[in-house]
């Protein structure tokens, strides 16, 4: 019986997403499908946790019985490892709490029949992604992630420029899933086969140049599904838009398609995790998507794009993390992904809150909403403490275990580049701590609008599932130990078993007489709370600081020596800053701020809400001028980075690894 | 010769995604997206080809009889190819039809106009 809990966990979903466009016209009857789909998906899901989670078994499950004839797979098979299983209850979990969050959300918005089917299939082709044993099946699930998500995105009638961020979401994943079924097909050349058990029997240590392109493609579109750094910017624009109960499931669930699929090609079907240049490739993509998250997230005005850009932050880390090939590092970069879905759903889900009471996102247009809203403002902090990563919340027990992994490495290894790699973690950490600390200010704290003296807390339907996930951040975060160990632990070693994953699924014995080389190494090393480690990474905190209070110190307090010209030092600019109503469109941070220094630059300068770090965005401004510019919104531009990016993989692959 | 057909798959490739980068006008942008699923198209179908092979269509009496060509054409890219197919008419509809509600509500198609969502 539970070999077929899988399959009907996806079955139930999409099954339920067409009855709900059948008989979906009276809102109870839907609510109550879509309510009842979730949760039977996610007790069958549940139920599969001691057979796999605990016993550490791996279930198989072939399409109408057609088994492997003569050692070859001819049938689609789904496979439950441990990692699967662990993706898959995150993401269903998610759903089941975005499902309730929007009977409150959505209520009383128009064609909510079409949401709700739009959500399920978005829900069941999620949860077979990380199910599937078949290659091509995963790129068919990740195109139904993509037709669902920007429907959903594009179907929000409130936001006029939902349409825009859903078009650049759709022509961005549609260039990374076209370069994965490029990849397929190349790896379909030179193996004839598409099950990734039978796949990981065949490729690893037997590379040729086809397979080596395959992967490059196929890793290229996994990191276009998990927003890497030039791929991010139409992701940001897509999760800003979208309605909040659907941005949470975007940024905190559909990017994790990609981190999943990186982890599983590169450690189970390449297995090409192992060597050196494709770990610095993977902690250097990821380390510069945490940084260029975080500072963009400090410049933004939009609470949903603030948010965003952390979400793609939040991302680097994991990455960063699973590219250590350790099994402390990919034990941290799991837990880390559990916790980004919680605490990152769960800030969404605050905004969505203040969203529906107050009718904006706009930072410098909110405050002091902490009397009105008591409860929202308490999960909210909760949230923000886990995204910045202080204890006791689940952020910190997993932004530990992350430097903790990139310093074991920096040891191991003796390379300074992890030292690099670790540094910029903790300046990260730093900044994102700093941006909430924002966040707060001019949302919960300060002075209450006159225009919202009548904002009323949220109805409870809202509520619930906010609570829940602010539990759940405290749960990780305290029973840290007790959920590593049955969840995050068993994914690791399931990730590290490619031997016994090949054989569930293709018969007993079959990897015998491959070319599998044996296990990982170093796969169980854990220790948390060493003080020796502390003490460095106090060093480490000091030096960081220090670092920063110099790149500060640089600028601030500069005054024009006589007869210097103003614009021989600052560079000319157009004086004239561009305010239309609160938003600052092109306000640019260098003249906005020049009248708190010395020389009056801008003749009215307002400081809203947002602008607490003015001295940081002011020393800045030329990395924000740049970075701003890049992000220019013209879906030309980020097609060109995309290629830029695709180009750099092919022939990083080619150049290094062959 | 299959050798061509992978040569032209890759430069439907590389033109589709030539398009995207250069082109302003957000209806060229989706034929691009096109192009380049034709191409990927071209290269799956050619994968599964066997210069001489029979198709893989077999009657009872061919296998009992044990007549039955073993060299043949490999199906698998085509069912393949067949819901390639169908998935990037699917992207293209979907995309066209936002192209039509972006027109609606920001007058115009160009790229450089639709990009209110930025920085």
């Amino acid at each position: 019986m539970i070999q077929h809990f899988p399959v009907l966990s996806v079955m139930v979903l999409f099954f339920s997403a067409f009855l709900i466009e059948i008989v979906g016209k009276n809102e109870k009857i839907r609510n109550l499908i879509a309510f009842l789909a979730v949760t039977a998906s996610l007790i069958m899901l549940m139920a599969l946790i001691p057979t796999v989670m605990i016993d550490g078994q791996v279930i198989s499950y072939w399409m109408g019985g057609w088994t492997p004839e003569s050692g070859y797979a001819i049938g689609i098979g789904y496979e439950v490892d441990a990692l699967s299983l662990l993706f898959a209850l995150l993401g269903i979990v998610a759903y089941w709490l975005s499902c309730v969050y929007s009977f409150g959300y959505m209520k009383g918005k128009q064609n909510l029949g079409h949401y709700y089917t739009l959500f399920l299939m978005l829900a069941g082709s999620s949860v077979g992604f990380f199910l599937t044993g078949d290659i091509f099946n995963m790129f068919i699930m990740m195109e139904i992630v993509t037709f669902s998500a920007v429907a959903l995105t594009a179907a929000n009638t409130e936001k006029l420029t939902a349409i825009e961020g859903a078009f650049k979401y759709l022509v961005n994943c549609s260039i990374g899933s076209s370069m994965t079924l490029a990849g397929i097909a190349l790896l379909y050349m030179s193996c004839h086969t598409l099950n990734l058990a039978q796949l990981a029997s065949m490729l690893p240590g037997n590379m040729n140049n086809t397979t080596l392109m395959a992967f490059a493609l196929i890793l290229t579109g996994f990191c276009v599904e998990s927003a890497m750094i030039p791929f991010h910017a139409s992701f940001v624009d897509a999760h800003t838009v979208a309605p909040s109960s659907v941005s949470m499931i975007l940024s905190g669930m559909v990017l994790k398609l990609g981190v999943y699929g990186i982890i599983r090609i590169s450690y189970i079907v390449f297995r090409a995790i192992d060597t050196n240049q494709l770990q610095i490739m993977l902690t250097a993509v990821g380390t510069v998507t945490m940084f260029m998250g975080v500072t963009m997230a400090l410049a933004q005005h939009d609470f949903k794009r603030l948010l965003a850009f952390h979400s793609v932050s939040q991302l680097g880390y994991i990455i960063t993390a699973a590219g250590l090939c350790t099994g402390l590092g990919l034990n941290a970069a799991l837990f880390h992904a559990v916790n980004h879905t919680l605490f990152k759903g769960l800030l969404f889900l605050c905004a969505g809150a203040v969203i529906h009471s107050t009718g904006t996102s706009d930072l410098d247009s909110l405050g002091g909403l902490s009397k009105k809203m008591p409860k929202t403002c308490l999960c909210f902090l909760v949230g923000a403490f886990s995204i910045s990563g202080l204890p006791p919340f689940n952020g910190f027990v997993s932004k530990w275990l992350i430097y903790q992994a990139v310093y074991d490495k920096a040891v191991e290894t003796g390379n300074f580049y992890y030292v690099v790699v670790v540094v910029t973690a903790l300046i990260v950490s730093v900044m994102t701590l700093a941006s909430f600390v924002k966040v707060l200010h001019s949302v919960f704290f300060g002075q209450l609008r006159k225009e919202h003296e009548n904002v009323k807390e949220v109805p409870p339907i809202m509520l619930i599932p906010m609570i829940v996930m602010s539990l759940m951040c405290l749960f990780t975060g305290l029973c840290y130990r007790e959920f590593d160990t049955v969840m995050i632990r068993s994914a690791v070693s399931a990730a590290f078993n490619n031997l016994g994953y090949v054989d569930s699924m293709m018969g007993e014995g079959y990897s015998v007489g491959s070319s599998l080389t044996g296990l990982f190494e170093g796969g169980s090393v854990f220790s948390y709370w060493d003080p020796y480690v502390w003490l460095v990474l106090f060093l480490m905190i000091f030096a960081a600081s220090i670092l920063c209070f110099l790149l500060m110190q640089n600028t601030v307090g500069r005054t024009l020596k006589d007869g210097q010209d103003y614009d021989s030092v600052y560079g000319t600019g157009d004086i004239n800053v561009d305010f239309k109503g609160s938003t600052y469109e092109s306000a640019d941070p260098k003249e906005k701020y020049e009248v708190f220094f010395s020389g009056e630059k801008a003749e009215y300068s307002h400081a809203g809400g947002s602008d607490l770090f003015w001295g940081f965005k002011y020393n800045w401004h030329k990395y924000y001028e740049i970075m701003q510019g890049l992000h220019s919104g013209s879906v030309n531009d980020y097609s060109i980075y995309a290629v830029i990016m695709i180009a750099i993989l092919c022939v990083f692959m080619f150049a290094f690894m062959h | 010769m299959i050798i061509g057909n992978y040569i032209v798959s890759f430069i439907l490739i590389a033109l589709g995604l030539g398009v995207l980068c250069t082109q302003k006008n957000l209806i060229k942008v989706v034929l691009g997206l096109g192009i380049i699923d034709y191409g990927v198209n071209l290269l799956i179908v050619s994968a599964g080809f066997n210069e001489g092979g029979t198709a893989p269509i077999y009657t009872i009496s061919d296998l009992l009889n044990g007549t039955a060509s073993t060299f043949f054409v490999d199906p698998v890219p085509q069912a393949l190819t067949l819901t390639s197919i169908v998935i990037g008419a699917c992207v293209d509809a979907m995309a066209l039809a936002i192209v039509i509600m972006i027109k609606k509500r920001y007058g115009t198609v160009d790229a450089d106009e639709v990009r209110r969502l930025r920085g």
